[in-house]
């Protein structure tokens, strides 16, 4: 069954183009990552789900009602946390969530302590008060006290640390093991990777493509950055899964994706002064991964 | 309900303060009663110096400052400026307010409709509304009371104030169309400011040229204080544009602010 199922939504903000006949689904029970770079649609997308927007064409369903008609009644099975949180400055941390329970029927209180005592988020302090990362806390808190059966995350990691980051994720993995689908939107590769089933890949307000996660594990570049003790031919990197090679003197730079013990053993017996590998940002890995497939 | 009860906490404070604004003025005024009832013949005399155009603009012409109510209805002018202000203020920050400070994200994904937002902030802005009229009104008997030793005319005394909770409805009404029909506003001040005395300069304006028609487009005009210590009466055609005029207003919120789009912060 599909929980949520986009069918050409298309949103322009005045001239300007927020999604283009945007169509995707989501199966319940699924962790899907919704992933493109800044500014691709994403929020425009999420926004438009929760009828924070209206769209200009095309229709979104969400557990089988339609987003706009029935917007009400498919937010009471929500839990949504934007990229950025912003409460009621003057409340407590305490109250803003006992607020927030009272949209929904037969929150267990008990659970807002659960949580904010796994979130390690201090309840009696004001909203005011609060670091950018503990107002993220309080977001998660608000977005899940409810127990919700779909779960939209909107670059939901940004302002939290690392140790909070794996604590969020473990509580989303358990809230989806309870069955909750989650719609997890990033402009982070790494962190879908981890969590999702499938991925959408959008990019210019259009989708790219669907994928499963496995399809896209495989492709696994990485951005390499060699300083040389001396200076190098381009030649001597050229190896298969190698693009993007430029050579500065001494200074090597590319893409890779394969074995990248291919790499090191080309390095090896090399004197190198710096190294760095990175994960390529998601704009890398579409001109990669899709110019092959166009 | 819960929208309704957080709204009445929220803006408590603000209302208080702008209610404690209007006694004070209110009570400063009155003092200074019992003087110029006494020299009222003094007090006409200067007022004659006055350019008539002026003093009609003032709407010193038709008042009696000697009796109570005639002093009331004079004062009463800037105890309306004040009211309306509030009420302006208080129409346009409170939806404009959540996206101001970028809680509209939170409100909105909620399980509740926008009309029932839109309803649940009208009602408590209403309730405090009510609340400082009952508490104003308590106040300005009592200190008219203390003031005067002479008794004063009750009735006509409450026609007048009746008018502040009239007019401020309309200026609720008009903020809030106003409100969500601007993109982004970001300070409220200042657009309150200048709406209230825009309409008080037109209110002006139609004093001094005394032209029929002008009363229409001013809700200050709505209830001429002379008029009413005069026959002991609102005038129903007035009443019936107030009313029909923020019940547009108001329809209007609800339509244009379940069709508007919530900005992203």
């Amino acid at each position: 069954m599909n929980v949520i199922e986009i069918n050409k939504l298309t949103k322009y903000y005045g001239k300007s183009r927020g999604i283009i006949d945007v169509s995707f689904d989501v199966k319940e029970g699924e962790i899907f990552g919704f992933i493109g770079p800044n500014g691709a649609g994403k929020s425009t997308t999420i926004r438009t789900l929760l009828s924070l927007i209206y769209p200009t064409s095309g229709s979104a369903k969400i557990f089988g009602k339609d987003c706009i008609k029935q917007g009400e009644e498919i937010r009471k099975e929500i839990g949504y946390l934007p990229s950025e949180v912003f409460y009621y400055d003057n409340m407590r941390v305490i109250d803003l969530l006992k607020y927030s329970a009272s949209f929904y029927k037969n929150v267990n209180k008990s659970r807002i302590y659960e949580l904010a005592e796994i979130m390690n988020l201090d309840l009696k302090k004001k909203i005011d008060d609060l670091s950018y990362g503990n107002k993220k806390k309080v977001g998660i808190v608000q977005g899940l006290l409810h127990s919700p059966k779909l779960i939209i995350l909107d670059e939901p990691t940004s302002g939290l640390d690392p140790l909070m980051q794996q604590k969020f994720f473990d509580l989303i993995n358990e809230e989806n093991k309870k069955g909750a689908t989650v719609l997890f939107s990033s402009h982070i590769l790494s962190e879908v990777q981890k969590m999702c089933d499938r991925v959408g890949i959008i990019k210019d307000g259009k989708m790219v493509r669907v994928d499963d996660i496995h399809t896209l594990q495989s492709a696994n570049y990485k951005k390499f950055r060699i300083e040389m003790k001396e200076a190098v031919t381009a030649e001597y990197f050229k190896l298969e899964g190698v693009s993007d090679l430029s050579v500065d003197k001494t200074t090597v730079n590319f893409i890779f994706s394969g074995d990248i013990n291919k790499v090191i053993a080309k390095i090896h017996d090399k004197t190198i002064s710096n190294l760095i590998v990175e994960e390529p940002d998601l704009e890398e890995i579409f001109m990669h991964y899709y110019e092959k497939e166009a | 309900m819960n929208v309704y009860i957080q709204e009445l906490k929220m803006s408590a404070r603000s209302a208080i303060y702008w209610t404690i604004g209007m006694i004070s003025l209110l009570a400063m005024f009155m003092v200074m009663f019992p003087i110029i009832s006494k020299d009222a013949a003094l007090m006409q005399q200067v007022l004659s110096k006055f350019p008539p155009e002026l003093a009609r603009a003032l709407g010193l012409n038709t008042l009696d400052m000697s009796t109570l109510t005639g002093y009331y209805a004079f004062l009463f002018t800037y105890i309306l400026l004040i009211g309306a202000i509030y009420a302006m203020k208080s129409g346009i920050s409170i939806l404009s307010e959540e996206i101001r400070e970028k809680t509209a994200d939170f409100l909105i994904t909620k399980p509740i409709s926008r009309t029932a937002i839109v309803t649940a902030k009208i009602m408590s802005t209403v309730t405090l509304l009510l609340l400082q009229n009952i508490v104003f009104i308590a106040s300005a008997f009592i200190v008219s009371g203390i003031v005067s030793d002479k008794p004063f005319d009750k009735n006509v005394f409450m026609l007048i104030n009746v008018t502040l909770l009239l007019v401020q409805l309309f200026f609720i009404a008009f903020g809030l169309l106003l409100s969500v029909i601007m993109k982004k506003i970001k300070t409220v001040l200042p657009i309150t400011m200048g709406v209230v005395f825009g309409f008080f300069i037109l209110q002006l304006l139609n004093q001094s040229l005394a032209d029929e028609k002008l009363a229409y487009i001013t809700p200050f005009a709505y209830f001429d204080t002379a008029q009413i210590i005069e026959t002991a009466s609102l005038k129903g055609n007035f009443i019936a544009v107030n009313l029909a005029l923020i019940i547009i207003f108001t329809a209007f919120t609800y339509i244009i602010y379940n069709k508007k789009d919530i900005p992203s912060v």
